[in-house]
Parts: C-alpha cells; sequence; structure tokens
C-alpha cells in the first residue's frame, strides 16, 4: 500500500495549483459567487472555459493532438482534487469536453473530429445529452424519439427531458429511433444534432431549490443530415454505451467534494453557537458527526481501492456503481443531517441562514437528484447485485 | 497510489484459505462448541505451521519479521470461519506490546515461545460489575519476597482451554500493571461460563496468592493503562480484518442462497427486495474493508490519523457486522432461523466482538477525541 504520489504528480500539483491562483474569476478564492441572470451566466461559464482550454487545462485526459496533456489517471484525480479545493466555477461544456469530444475521437470520422473537437475544448460550441425521455429514463432503450429519412435530411420528432445544460447548447448528442429493431436496444442511431435551429424547443425544468440546471427538449421536425450521424445507422446502442464509458472520473470530482463538505459541516458545527456555546459542544452533534466521518471517509477509501484497481487493469470497473452509490447517498444523508442539526435555523433561506448564505439548504435540496440522476440508487443496487454478486436478471429485461 | 494488499500478502491468503477449506471451514468452530478442542488445537497447530503466528515476530526471536498489514489476509480468513481462539490476543495486542515495551529477556523468552507455539496469550482484563475503564481494574497486588502476589477475579476471560497464559491488568500500589501469567500457575483457576457466542468461551479466572516476578511485568516503567489503551490499536484494526471477512463470507452464502433458493418458479435473488438488500450488505463490507485496510495502513506507517483510523475501522465494522449477520438471516427465510445453518453462529461472533474489549460507546468518544475538533468542551478533552 501507498498512497503518496509521485514527484511528477506533485510537480503537475503544483503547476496546476500555481496557474488557478493566477487565473481564476477575480475574488473567487474568498467567495464564489457565479452571476444570478442566466445570460450573464452563461457568458461567464464560456469565458471560464476559454481561459482553461487556452492554457490547455479544460480537457487534460484528451491527447495533446486535441489540445489536452495526455493525463494520466492519476493526473485527473488530482486535477479534480484542485478544482474541488478552490471550488472552482462548473465546466459549462462538461458533456462535450467528457463524453462528447473522446467518443468523436474514438468514432466519429475525421469531418466531424475536424468540425466539432476544437469548438469542444474552447467553449465555443457547448453540448448537451439528449438521453433520457418522459418514458426513457432509467431504460434508456426505450427511446421514443424517432427519427426519419427524407430526402437528404433526418426529420426527427419527440422529446427529451433532463436535458443539463440545454439552455446553453448549440449542439446535443441525441438519441433516436431510426427502425424497429427485434430487440429494443436495435434500430437506434446517435445524432450530433445542431441546437440552433427552429424545430428544437428548450423549456427549462425548474429545480425544487429553485435553481435551472434542467430542460425539456422538444424535437419538432428537427433537422439532421447523414454527416451528423455518429457511428453507423440502427447501430447507436453501441454509440450510447461507448460515450458513457468516457466519464471514466466523475465520481472522483463527489467523493472530493464530499469530503470537503464533511469539513465545511465541522467548521458551521463549530462557529454556530446556541446559548453562547458552539454547537459541536453537543454529544450528540459530535456522535452524528463522527458517524458522517466514518462514511465519508469509507466512501473516499472506497473510491481509492476501485481506483487502484482502474490502475492495474487500464480501464473503469464495475465497482464504479458502489462508488456511485455510497457517495450520492452520504452526500444526501450529509446535507439532511447539516440541516437537522443547525436546528430551529435551519428553516432559514439565503442571507437569512446561519451561514450567511443558503449554502446547506440549496445543496440538501439538490442532494436529492443526486440519487436519481446518473443512474438512480436503484439501478446501481441492481448493477452491484447482477454485475458483483452474480444474481440472475429481473424478468422485464 | 496503491491502496491493495501486495501479491505476497494475497498469495499468504491464497495458503491460509486453502488449509481452511480443506477443514472444512466453521466445521472448526463447530467442532470446538462441541468440546472437541483436541481438533481445535490441531488445527491451530497447522495454521501455526504455516507461519500465521511467527508473522508479525521479529527474526530475532524466531519469526518472520513481518508487520500490521501482513496480518490482514490471514485474519481475514480467520474471520470468514470465524475461527475460535486467542490470535487477536496473542498477535494483535501481546506481540506488539512486547515488542515496543518488552524487556530484552522477555522479548527472548516470550516472543520465541510465543514463535514456538509454547505460548499462547489470553487477555483477562474484565473484573465482576467493572467496565473496560480504568477505574475497572482493581484487583490488587500485595509485595511478597521481592515478588507480587495477586488476589481476586477476573470474568469473561476467552478461550482460556486455548491458551497458556493471560495477560492481565492489576493494581500495584494503585497504579494499573501489566503482567504475562501462566494459566497454570498456582492459585490459579478456571471456571468456564455459559456462552451466547459458543465460538468463544469466557470464563471466570480466580486468583489466589498467585506469585507474579518481576520479570513477568511488562512495560513496567509507563503508564500501563495507557500501555493497554495503546495496545488495543493494533487489537481493533486485525479485529476489523476479521470482521471483514466474516462479513465476507456473509455476503457470499446470501448471494449463492439467493441464487438457487427458488420460490414462485424463480430464484428469490431476483426480486429486488432481496437483490437491493444484498447490495446494500455489499456496500457495507466493502465500505469495513476500505477503512479497516487504511487502519492497519496508517499503523504499520505510524500515520498521524492512526488513531481516528483505528476505531473508525473497528465502530464501522463491528455495527456493520451486527447488521449484516441479521440480514442474512432475513434472506436465508425459515432455514436461516435453525441452528443447522451457520447463520446464527455469525450473528452471535458479532455480538461477540461489539463490546469486548471495549464497547462502540466507549469507541465513539475516544474517535471524537482523537479527531480533537475545536470547540468542543473542555471537560469532553479531559
Amino acid at each position: 500500500m501507498d498512497f503518496s504520489y509521485t514527484v511528477k504528480e506533485e510537480a503537475f500539483r503544483q503547476e496546476l495549483r500555481s496557474w488557478l491562483e493566477q487565473n481564476l474569476p477575480e475574488g473567487w478564492l474568498e467567495s464564489q459567487q457565479l452571476p444570478e441572470d442566466e445570460e450573464e451566466l452563461g457568458v461567464f461559464l464560456r469565458a471560464w472555459q476559454k481561459t482553461l482550454s487556452d492554457s490547455r487545462w479544460a480537457a487534460i485526459a484528451w491527447p495533446e493532438k486535441h489540445g489536452g496533456r495526455d493525463a494520466t489517471l492519476m493526473e485527473e484525480i488530482i486535477y479534480h482534487q484542485e478544482m474541488v479545493r478552490v471550488k472552482a466555477p462548473p465546466l459549462v461544456n462538461y458533456v462535450g469536453l467528457h463524453m462528447v469530444g473522446p467518443t468523436l475521437m474514438q468514432i466519429g470520422t475525421t469531418e466531424q473530429q475536424q468540425k466539432y473537437i476544437p469548438k469542444i475544448l474552447s467553449g465555443e460550441e457547448v453540448w448537451c445529452q439528449g438521453y433520457s425521455e418522459p418514458n426513457a429514463g432509467s431504460d434508456l432503450a426505450a427511446v421514443q424519439t424517432t427519427a426519419v429519412k427524407q430526402g437528404d435530411k433526418w426529420i426527427i420528432n419527440g422529446q427529451k427531458i433532463w436535458t443539463s445544460f440545454a439552455h446553453f447548447a448549440d449542439r446535443c448528442f441525441l438519441v433516436a429511433r431510426t427502425s424497429k429493431g427485434e430487440k429494443k436496444h436495435h434500430g437506434i442511431t446517435c445524432f450530433l444534432l445542431d441546437m440552433n435551429q427552429p424545430g428544437v424547443e428548450v423549456r427549462p425544468i425548474i429545480q425544487m431549490n429553485g435553481e435551472h440546471d434542467f430542460n425539456e427538449v422538444y424535437l419538432n421536425d428537427a433537422v439532421a443530415y447523414d454527416t451528423e450521424i455518429i457511428g453507423q445507422l440502427d447501430d447507436g446502442w453501441r454509440v450510447t454505451i461507448a460515450l458513457l464509458m468516457h466519464e471514466r472520473t466523475g465520481i472522483g470530482a463527489q467523493v472530493f467534494s464530499l469530503e470537503q463538505q464533511f469539513s465545511e459541516l465541522v467548521s458551521l458545527m463549530q462557529n454556530t453557537t446556541e446559548d453562547g456555546e458552539p454547537l459541536i459542544a453537543k454529544a450528540d452533534v459530535r456522535k452524528r458527526l463522527f458517524q458522517l466521518y466514518m462514511k465519508q471517509r469509507g466512501s473516499l477509501l472506497n473510491y481509492y481501492r476501485n481506483l487502484t484497481k482502474q490502475l492495474k487493469v487500464g480501464h473503469p470497473g464495475v465497482e464504479g456503481s458502489m462508488d456511485k452509490l455510497f457517495v450520492s447517498e452520504v452526500t444526501k444523508e450529509l446535507f439532511s443531517e447539516a440541516i437537522s442539526l443547525q436546528g430551529h435555523n435551519g428553516l432559514l433561506w439565503k442571507e437569512d441562514a446561519v451561514s450567511g448564505s443558503n449554502y446547506w439548504q440549496t445543496n440538501y435540496l439538490y442532494s436529492f437528484g443526486q440519487t436519481i440522476g446518473g443512474g438512480t440508487s436503484e439501478i446501481q443496487r441492481n448493477t452491484i447485485a447482477e454485475r458483483i454478486l452474480g444474481l440472475p436478471k429481473d424478468a422485464g429485461r | 497510489m496503491d491502496f491493495s494488499l501486495s501479491e505476497d500478502q494475497e498469495l499468504f491468503r491464497k495458503f491460509v484459505r486453502k488449509y481452511l477449506v480443506d477443514h472444512e471451514q466453521t466445521k472448526i468452530a463447530r467442532d470446538y462448541i462441541a468440546q472437541e478442542v483436541v481438533n481445535t488445537k490441531k488445527v491451530i497447530a497447522g495454521l501455526d505451521e504455516l507461519g500465521c503466528t511467527q508473522l508479525n515476530i521479529p527474526e530475532d526471536f524466531d519469526g518472520m519479521g513481518l508487520g500490521q498489514l501482513d496480518l490482514v489476509p490471514i485474519f481475514e480468513e480467520y474471520g470468514r470461519v470465524l475461527m475460535p481462539g486467542v490470535y487477536l490476543e496473542t498477535s494483535a495486542i501481546v506481540v506488539p506490546l512486547l515488542k515496543k515495551y518488552g524487556t530484552e529477556d522477555q522479548k527472548q523468552t516470550y516472543l520465541t515461545k510465543i514463535a514456538n507455539q509454547e505460548i499462547r496469550a489470553t487477555v483477562a482484563w474484565l473484573e465482576p460489575g467493572n467496565s473496560y475503564a480504568e477505574k475497572g481494574i482493581q484487583l490488587a497486588a500485595t509485595a511478597h519476597n521481592g515478588a507480587l502476589l495477586l488476589n481476586g477475579i477476573k470474568t469473561q476471560v476467552p478461550d482460556c482451554e486455548l491458551a497458556t497464559h493471560m495477560l492481565i491488568p492489576f493494581r500495584n500500589e494503585q497504579r494499573v500493571t501489566l503482567a504475562l501469567v501462566p494459566l497454570d500457575a498456582q492459585g490459579v483457576t478456571v471456571r468456564a461460563q455459559e456462552n451466547f457466542d459458543e465460538t468463544r468461551k469466557l470464563s471466570e479466572v480466580t486468583l489466589s496468592q498467585v506469585v507474579v516476578e518481576a520479570e513477568q511485568l511488562i512495560a513496567l516503567n509507563e503508564d500501563g493503562f495507557a500501555v493497554l489503551t495503546e495496545s488495543l490499536l493494533t487489537y481493533n484494526a486485525s479485529l476489523s480484518s476479521v470482521i471483514v471477512g466474516a462479513m465476507e463470507q456473509i455476503v457470499h452464502t446470501a448471494s449463492e442462497y439467493a441464487n438457487i433458493r427458488e420460490q414462485f418458479g424463480q430464484p428469490i435473488g431476483r426480486y429486488q427486495a432481496i437483490k437491493h438488500r444484498l447490495a446494500d450488505m455489499k456496500l457495507q463490507l466493502e465500505t469495513a474493508r476500505s477503512l479497516s485496510y487504511y487502519a492497519n495502513w496508517a499503523i504499520e506507517t505510524h500515520s498521524e490519523d492512526c488513531s481516528e483510523a483505528v476505531y473508525s475501522a473497528r465502530i464501522f465494522a463491528t455495527e456493520a457486522f451486527i447488521e449484516i449477520a441479521a440480514q442474512n438471516i432475513q434472506i436465508h427465510g425459515g432455514i436461516g432461523f435453525t441452528e443447522e445453518i451457520d447463520c446464527h453462529l455469525f450473528v452471535k461472533r458479532s455480538r461477540f466482538y461489539e463490546n469486548y474489549l471495549g464497547t462502540n460507546v466507549d469507541y465513539y468518544d475516544r474517535a471524537i477525541q482523537a479527531l480533537n475538533w475545536v470547540g468542543m468542551n473542555e471537560a469532553v478533552r479531559n
């Protein structure tokens, strides 16, 4: 066992750390305020990605010839650690950088690569992912959106939901049904759809915390061309899986965030007083904090064990489903405890809230989405039971 | 970054596992329940031939000179079969204690004898009506011709039948002092107690005018209770490994059963009610394992966060063990409720560990003290 980082890895960390100090948006380290106005937010986030990509910090795992750094898995881990440490602004083109770009490099034609990849990197073109539908959430193969060939055009009709960043997006990695296959995952095709056209309508979904991350996307005779098909016609299932496989370190960021959120919760309990005493002076508060401590450490250490395995075998394993399940469930528990431990003050919102912002309250509400998005906890449990413990598949599948 | 056991460590595991499988796994514990102590001793002797007890004893004293992490796979395998005996007390308490605090003579005598299977030590800590706290140690020594005489009663001393010696804390001129006393010393009587977990047999040990010579006193110049508390770090790290092994066996057998047991024409493992329960059990197992590996690593490397790492592993593992041992019965249904199937043995062992050598209530307090969050009451920290 060895938890140390190599000299090269430490040098990488230092390089990134000092770059961040000099290039984060002004005043970011003191308080992390994103513009409230949506349009301003879009401008702000695109500018941040441009800053990152100009210094080759936007997609470090990409090959150098595409503007990346050929980063090792460990360098990616360090990257997430450092980004979490400074609570860096989110990547508006997360889908493009982590999913679409690598998939294009793997499966896309040379023309597609040349056309899309540079703009993904710079943030000039933001991408969203058109997978989920009202009747195809966890069951992705049940997509009903259709693409029908008319002359040289594909006419697309249907509805997508839970589409992150669609309100900023220029293009969509869209899954549609192009024929009725023998099995339901046959006859699916993936399109690189232009979002800026009359047939595409984006409607916001306002979350329970009042924020807007997701959208519904209505496709009414939207148009795509053959050159915008990625992979083979009717063989999109393979492409969708390839895309999902590229999200190889997303859990890491959540695990490191959980670690940070835990220490912030300890600070909150130290800095909030009741009757002149800090909340942490209460035995019950300390015990509940320690219970979270064990789980948060467990989540981090589980992740390191799976990472070790990934480093050895060279690709992510099914254990990722355990990491996803645990980190999302513990995150939910942590924010629930954070509200509970604040006592009656937990009910206040925004500037009236204990910490002067609604950080705890809004993240508590947001945390409900974490055990749903990216594969629900129930799906993760099925995966663990079937693929790790060897139990039989559900009758329906 | 490498958070896994080494190839050598995994290789050692294979030998131990094969040996225990050859001896029909929990049959070893069941023989012990049936008072077939001769069989149990034979199995233990065989494990020693593999080098299990020699492992963390220095080479100078006939050991293998390996460390805390090397014990991990062995103890996991022991846990898998609910191995009876005093391996935790001997290898994870007495050996580390002698290595750190023993005099050269004591190391020569005791460590060598432990390595050669002449000594196996249990721990005689609890006294009737008292706790594991310092004030619970009341058994007092009196001076006698340059030696000490012990009089009093220790209770819930495990597996005396499989041990030759006991590590015993007592009071000498008010100070907590530690000694290694042979169980066959003049004046020692052992009365077997009735046990809830029969895979570990507890006894009441009465000491009457038992002579303890100076060379039997361990860590004489130290605060005896502090030394004892320190030894609980190695103990609890190793305990968490034993528990991980037991949990692994539970998840394995429960999954296997869910795959073969059919109801309504299909294996019960196809129902999500069962599947999800098992997935959660697997997650608890792997989390316990991660915390346990880290705890043992922290001890081996003298990491700064050693105490909180060990207490986290202990508390999480003992609690998770109790929980999944119970779930295991539910998954097995009626058959899980019978004596014939091993499920109940795991439940009982889980309750044995919960409050053995310190309660989880104590350990929560210790863990929180170790984390030493600013703002806690002074009263808590002292």
